[in-house]
C-alpha cells in the first residue's frame, strides 16, 4: 500500500524551550530563517506526500495563519488536540481525517525528504502494518533506543541509562489504519498516551518494520539548541533564499548594504535590511523583515522575524525571538556559561543570551553569557543583565 | 450585485460545476440562486429563494442534465428575494434562459411594449425583459445569436448577462459596467488560444472557476462572448476582438477556511502576512526611501472617492496628505459621481477592494471625463478600476472572502501611507514613518497574540447600542469600528469624531451604551479625547479605551484594549485590529452568520 497522506504532530508547546514558546508552539520556532515545521513540510512534500493533516493545539492559530489551507499546493487539513495528552493521543485526533495508511512525523523535528521516502517505500513493500525509521546516534540516552532483527524492530527502550545502544527511533512512522485501535488499547501513563508505548506493544505482538535512515536529523530541546539547529540547516544549505556564492543566501527583497561583510554561512530572509559596515557570520540567520543597523557585529546568532538591532551592537551566540529590539551598542559577548532552566543548571553551554519575543534592550546594555530574558521584558540603557528576567520584567540601573 | 456563472464542455459534470461555482460566488449575494441547463430534452431551470443550500435541496433527487448551462446567485435590487424573482429568468415558452448582474434602467418601457405584444411576465425583475426580447426575435425568425445581440442593443444600464437558448449549444454573454471574465480550460500550464476546444467558463469573478483553470480573459464593456467548444469575442459591431489570455496566481485552495470557524477571523489573523505582502520590496528604511513603482508627480491636491470601509480608508488617506501639507478630501463615491466637485489639477484616487465597486467606478469616470489623473488603490489585478485608471497601487492582501472587510482595510491604510511617502512626505517624516510601517506586521501579531477583545465582547454583548470616538487618524477608525460592528452583529453602532459627541450624540449615551474611545500618544488630540472620555464616564457609560498607555485614557476606562506604542499613523491601523476582534466576538456571541451578513454583499457592482 502506498502512503500519500502525512500526519504531522504539531500541537505541543515544547515547554523546555520557554520562554521562546510564549506566543507559538515549538514547531513554529525558527531553524535558520524559517519555522522548523516548514522544513518538516518541505521534506514531506519533497517525498511525494499528496495530503497533509496537521494536528494543532497550543497556539494553533499561529500554525494555521502561517500555512493556510495548503503548502506548495498540497492541501492541509487541520485537526485540533485541545489538551496535549501525549503523541498517541495527538495522532488519535487525526482519525477522522485519515483513511487508509498514513505517514506520521513530529512537527518539531527536522528530517530529510529521503528518510521520509524510505519509510514510505519500506512500508509499501514490507507488509508489516507499521514501519519506523531508525537512525544511528553515538549517545542514545534521551531517545528511544532500538535494536533490530531481520529488518524488524526487536526492542524499543525509552531513555535508556546505558550507552550500549547505537540506533534510535527517528520519529518517522508509517501505519495502516489499525494504529488508531492500537492506540486506544494502550494503557495511559500518567493520563497520557505516548505513541512510543503503542509501538512498544506492537513490537511485542507483531512485526514492526524498521528502515535505517541517515542525513539531517536535528531538533531543539533547549533554547540554545536553536543555534546548533540553525548551523546544521545552514551547513546543509536548506535555505529558500537565492544563493550568493558559497554559503551566503540573500532574499531578493532584502537590502544588504554593499559595505556589509558576510562570513558564511549566512542567510538573510525577505525584506530584511542590513546597514553599512556590519559584519554578519559565521552561522548567522537574519529573519524576515529584520533590521540590522550600521557597524554591528553578529556571530553564531539567530535573529527571528521583525527584530531590530541598533548601530554598533555586538551579538555573539544570541537567540532573538520575534520583534526584539536591541539598542545601539548593546553587547552580547557570548561564550560558555552555566544556564539555569527552572531548577536545572546546564553547565558550560555556549550561549550569549536568549531574548524572547518583544524584548527591548536599551542602548549600551550588556548581557552576561547565559542570560535569559523573558517575553516583553525591558532592559534599561546601560544595564548589565545576568541570569533570568521574567516575562514583562523591567531592569533599570 | 449578483454572481453569474456559465460553462460549456464539462459533460456530465455541468450541473456540479455550476453549483460549485455559485458556492464560490456566494460572497456576491445569497438572496436566491438558480441554474439553467441545455440538454437534448431542451432547457431545464431550477431556482430557489434563500442561499445555495435551498437550491441544493431543490436539485436533490431531480434529474437535470445538459452539456452546458448558466447559474446565478442573487442580491436583490428589483423585487424581493422570492422563487419567482430568482434567476435564471425565461421567456413565455421556456426556450430562453437569462442570468444578469446589474440594473436595466429602461426595463419598464421594454416590459410594457412586450406586454402589449402578448408577453406575460412571471417576476418583478428588470432582468426578465431580456429573455422575452430574445424569444420575440427568435419567434420572428432570427437566429439565436443575432436575437441576443438585438436584445442587448435595446437595453440600457449596467449588465453582465449570459443567455442560453434551447436547441443551441452555445452560451451568449455581454457586458457593460458589470464584471465578466472568461476561463479557458484545456491541458497543461500554457494558456490555450482562442478557439481551441476544451471546457470554457464564464463568471462574475475568477474564484467561480479557479479550481478548473488559471487561464482567464477579462471582457471589456461593449464586448460579446460566444462560448461553444471554444470562445469567440466580438465588439458591438460584430468584429472579432483579440484579447490576451492572462494567468491568475491566486490559488483556489487559498480561499479555504484552514481551520478557522469563519473567514472573517481567518482574515483578521492573516493581517501580519497581508501587510508583509503590501510592504515587501517597497520600503528601504536604512536609506529612508519608499518605492511604489508609479510614475506620479507630487500632486497639488488629492480627492479620494470610495464607499463603505474603503471610504473610511479614504478619510484616513486624506488626513495623511493634509498633514504633509497637501490639500486633500475624501468623498463618498455615490455622491461624487452625481455631484462632482471642482477638480482643478488634483489627483483623484479611487479606493476599492474589488476594483468593481460601481459607485467608485462611476466617480472615477466622472473625474476622468473632466480630465483628471486617476489612481486606483485596489486588491484586484485586472479589475475594472485597475484597467480604467491611469495608475494602480495594489494592496496585495490576497483574496478576502468575508463580507466584512478586515485585512483589506489594513492593506488600504498601509498602501495609502506608501502613497504619501512616495509622493509628498518630507525626508524627516519618512524617517519616522518607515520604521513604524516595517514594525506593523509584528505589532499586529502582538495584538493577535494578547488581545482582550473577546473578554470585552463577552461583557458587552447585550448592550443597547455602541459608540466609537476618536480624533485625527483615529476618527476614521472610530467610524470603521462602528461599521464593522453594525455589519456583522446587526446591533446599533455609531462612530463620531470625539469632539462632536457633545454636540448631539451625547444625548444617546447612557449606562447601557458602551463607548469605545481611541486615544493614542499624548499629543493635544489624545488629551482632548481623554477629556471626552471623562464626559461619557460622567454619564455612567462603560468606557473601553483603545490606547497605547501614553496618555491618561486608561484611568477613566472600565476596560483597556492595548496597542503597541508607535507612530499615530500606523497606530490607527493597530487600534482597528482591536475593534475588528471586538466586532467579531460580539457577532459570534450573538450567533450571527458572520461571513454572510443579511442584505449585504462583498463587492457592490450596482449603483
Amino acid at each position: 500500500m502506498s502512503v500519500t497522506t502525512a500526519v504531522v504532530l504539531a500541537a505541543g508547546e515544547g515547554t523546555r524551550l520557554r520562554p521562546l514558546t510564549r506566543n507559538r508552539p515549538k514547531p513554529m520556532l525558527p531553524a535558520a530563517t524559517r519555522p522548523i515545521l516548514k522544513h518538516v513540510l518541505d521534506a514531506l512534500v519533497d517525498a511525494g506526500m499528496e495530503r497533509l493533516v496537521l494536528v494543532v493545539g497550543y497556539r494553533r492559530r499561529r500554525v494555521q495563519e502561517y500555512f493556510g489551507p495548503d503548502y506548495r499546493t498540497v492541501p492541509i487539513e487541520y485537526v485540533e488536540q485541545s489538551k496535549q495528552l501525549g503523541s498517541g493521543h495527538a495522532l488519535l485526533q487525526a482519525r477522522e481525517a485519515v483513511s487508509g495508511p498514513a505517514l506520521v512525523v513530529n512537527g518539531d523535528h527536522l528530517v530529510e525528504a529521503s528518510a521520509v521516502s524510505e519509510v514510505a517505500d519500506a512500508f509499501a513493500t514490507n507488509d508489516a502494518g507499521a514501519t519506523v525509521a531508525v537512525i544511528e546516534r553515538e549517545d542514545p540516552r534521551g531517545y528511544g533506543a532500538v535494536t533490530l532483527s531481520n529488518g524488524s524492530l526487536a526492542e524499543i527502550t525509552e531513555k535508556p541509562d546505558t550507552d550500549e545502544y547505537r540506533l534510535i527511533n527517528a520519529g518517522i512512522y508509517a501505519f495502516d489504519e489499525t494504529i488508531f485501535e492500537r492506540i486506544e488499547a494502550t494503557p495511559r501513563t500518567d493520563g497520557e498516551l505516548a505513541l512510543t508505548d503503542t509501538i512498544a506493544r506492537l513490537v511485542k505482538r507483531r512485526r514492526v518494520g524498521a528502515v535505517r535512515v541517515s542525513g539531517l536529523w536535528v531538533d531543539a530541546t533547549y533554547p540554545w539548541d536553536l543555534l546548533s539547529v540553525t548551523r546544521a540547516v545552514l551547513d546543509q544549505g536548506h535555505v529558500a533564499a537565492p544563493s550568493h556564492g558559497d554559503g551566503v543566501w540573500i532574499a531578493e527583497s532584502a537590502h544588504v548594504d554593499e559595505t556589509a561583510v558576510l562570513r558564511p554561512p549566512v542567510a538573510v530572509a525577505a525584506d530584511a535590511e542590513v546597514g553599512p559596515g556590519t559584519v554578519l557570520g559565521p552561522a548567522v540567520a537574519v529573519g524576515r523583515n529584520v533590521t540590522v543597523g550600521a557597524n554591528a557585529t553578529i556571530e553564531r546568532s539567530l535573529l527571528d522575524g521583525d527584530t531590530r538591532v541598533g548601530h554598533g551592537a555586538t551579538l555573539v551566540d544570541a537567540v532573538c525571538g520575534e520583534s526584539v529590539t536591541v539598542g545601539v551598542d548593546v553587547s552580547v559577548p557570548g561564550g560558555p556559561a552555566d544556564v539555569q532552566v527552572e531548577s536545572q543548571v546546564f553547565a558550560d553551554r555556549r550561549l550569549g543570551a536568549v531574548l524572547a519575543d518583544r524584548v527591548e534592550v536599551g542602548g549600551a546594555a550588556t548581557l552576561v553569557p547565559g542570560a535569559l530574558v523573558g517575553p516583553g521584558a525591558t532592559v534599561g540603557t546601560g544595564v548589565t543583565v545576568d541570569g533570568h528576567i521574567p516575562e514583562d520584567g523591567r531592569v533599570v540601573r | 450585485m449578483c454572481g453569474i456563472i456559465g460553462c460549456v464542455g464539462r459533460g456530465e459534470e455541468t450541473l456540479d460545476t455550476l453549483v460549485e461555482g455559485l458556492s464560490n460566488l456566494e460572497y456576491r449575494g445569497y438572496d436566491s440562486a438558480g441554474v439553467a441547463l441545455v440538454g437534448e430534452d431542451g432547457l431545464s431551470v431550477s431556482k430557489a429563494e434563500g442561499d445555495l443550500s435551498a437550491l441544493r435541496e431543490r436539485l436533490d433527487g431531480r434529474e437535470m442534465a445538459g452539456r452546458l448551462g448558466i447559474g446565478h446567485t442573487r442580491w436583490s435590487t428589483h423585487g424581493p428575494p422570492t422563487d419567482a424573482n430568482a434567476h435564471p429568468h425565461t421567456g413565455c415558452a421556456g426556450e430562453v434562459a437569462v442570468v444578469h448582474n446589474g440594473i436595466i434602467e429602461n426595463y419598464q418601457s421594454l416590459r410594457e411594449s412586450l406586454e402589449s405584444r402578448g408577453h406575460e411576465f412571471a417576476s418583478d425583475t428588470d432582468t426578465e425583459v431580456v429573455p422575452h426580447l430574445v424569444e420575440d426575435a427568435i419567434a420572428g425568425g432570427e437566429p439565436p445569436e443575432s436575437a441576443f445581440r438585438g436584445a442587448i442593443d435595446r437595453i440600457e444600464g449596467s449588465y453582465a448577462i449570459a443567455a442560453v437558448v434551447a436547441g443551441s449549444e452555445r452560451i451568449f454573454a455581454a457586458r457593460n459596467d458589470s464584471p465578466l471574465v472568461v476561463g479557458l480550460g484545456g491541458d497543461g500550464d500554457t494558456p490555450p488560444q482562442d478557439g481551441t476546444a476544451g471546457p470554457v467558463f464564464l463568471a462574475s469573478d475568477v474564484p467561480a472557476f479557479r479550481e478548473h483553470t488559471p487561464h482567464v480573459l477579462y471582457l471589456d464593456d461593449g464586448e460579446f462572448a460566444t462560448l461553444d467548444g471554444g470562445l469567440a469575442v466580438t465588439d458591438t459591431a460584430g468584429r472579432a476582438v483579440n484579447r490576451g489570455v492572462e494567468t491568475v496566481e491566486w490559488d483556489a485552495e487559498q480561499t479555504g477556511k484552514s481551520g478557522y470557524d469563519h473567514f472573517m477571523l481567518k482574515e483578521i489573523h492573516e493581517q501580519p502576512w497581508a501587510l508583509r505582502q503590501c510592504l515587501s520590496g517597497r520600503v528601504d528604511e536604512l536609506r529612508g526611501a519608499a518605492d511604489i513603482d508609479l510614475n506620479l508627480a507630487p500632486p497639488p491636491g488629492v480627492q479620494f472617492v470610495a464607499a463603505g470601509t474603503s471610504y473610511h480608508a479614504s478619510l484616513y488617506g486624506a488626513e495623511l496628505f493634509r498633514r504633509a501639507g497637501v490639500p486633500a478630501q475624501a468623498f463618498l463615491a455615490s455622491e461624487y459621481a452625481t455631484s462632482t466637485p471642482p477638480i482643478r489639477g488634483d489627483l483623484v484616487v479611487g479606493v476599492t477592494q474589488s476594483g468593481e465597486t460601481a459607485d467608485t467606478l462611476s466617480a472615477l469616470r466622472a473625474a476622468d471625463r473632466r480630465g483628471a489623473e486617476t489612481l486606483a488603490v485596489t486588491n484586484t489585478v485586472s479589475s475594472t478600476a485597475d484597467r480604467e485608471c491611469d495608475h494602480t497601487l495594489l494592496i496585495r492582501s490576497g483574496p478576502e472572502i468575508g463580507v466584512a472587510a478586515t485585512k483589506t482595510f489594513a492593506g488600504q491604510l498601509t498602501a495609502l501611507n506608501l502613497l504619501s511617502l512616495a509622493t509628498v512626505e518630507s525626508q524627516q517624516d519618512r524617517r519616522a514613518l518607515l520604521p513604524a510601517l516595517r514594525d506593523l506586521p509584528g505589532d499586529v501579531q502582538r495584538i493577535l497574540d494578547d488581545s482582550r477583545a473577546e473578554h470585552v465582547a463577552d461583557t458587552y454583548q447585550d448592550a443597547g447600542a455602541y459608540f466609537f470616538i476618536g480624533r485625527g487618524f483615529q476618527f476614521p477608525v472610530a467610524l470603521e469600528g462602528a461599521l464593522k460592528l453594525k455589519e456583522i452583529s446587526y446591533e446599533h453602532a455609531e462612530g463620531f469624531a470625539a469632539g462632536e459627541l457633545k454636540h448631539g450624540p451625547l444625548a444617546l449615551v447612557t449606562g447601557d451604551t458602551p463607548v469605545f474611545a481611541i486615544a493614542l500618544g499624548d499629543d493635544e488630540r489624545a488629551q482632548k479625547t481623554v477629556g471626552n472620555i471623562k464626559e461619557v464616564e460622567a454619564r455612567n457609560a462603560p468606557v473601553i479605551a483603545v490606547t497605547d498607555g501614553q496618555n491618561d485614557a486608561h484611568l477613566y476606562a472600565d476596560h483597556v484594549l492595548e496597542v503597541p506604542e508607535t507612530d499615530p499613523r500606523t497606530g490607527a491601523l493597530l487600534a482597528n485590529v482591536q475593534l475588528q476582534l471586538v466586532a467579531y466576538h460580539i457577532a459570534n456571541d450573538l450567533g450571527r452568520p458572520i461571513d454572510k451578513p443579511r442584505n449585504l454583499a462583498k463587492s457592490v457592482t450596482v449603483e
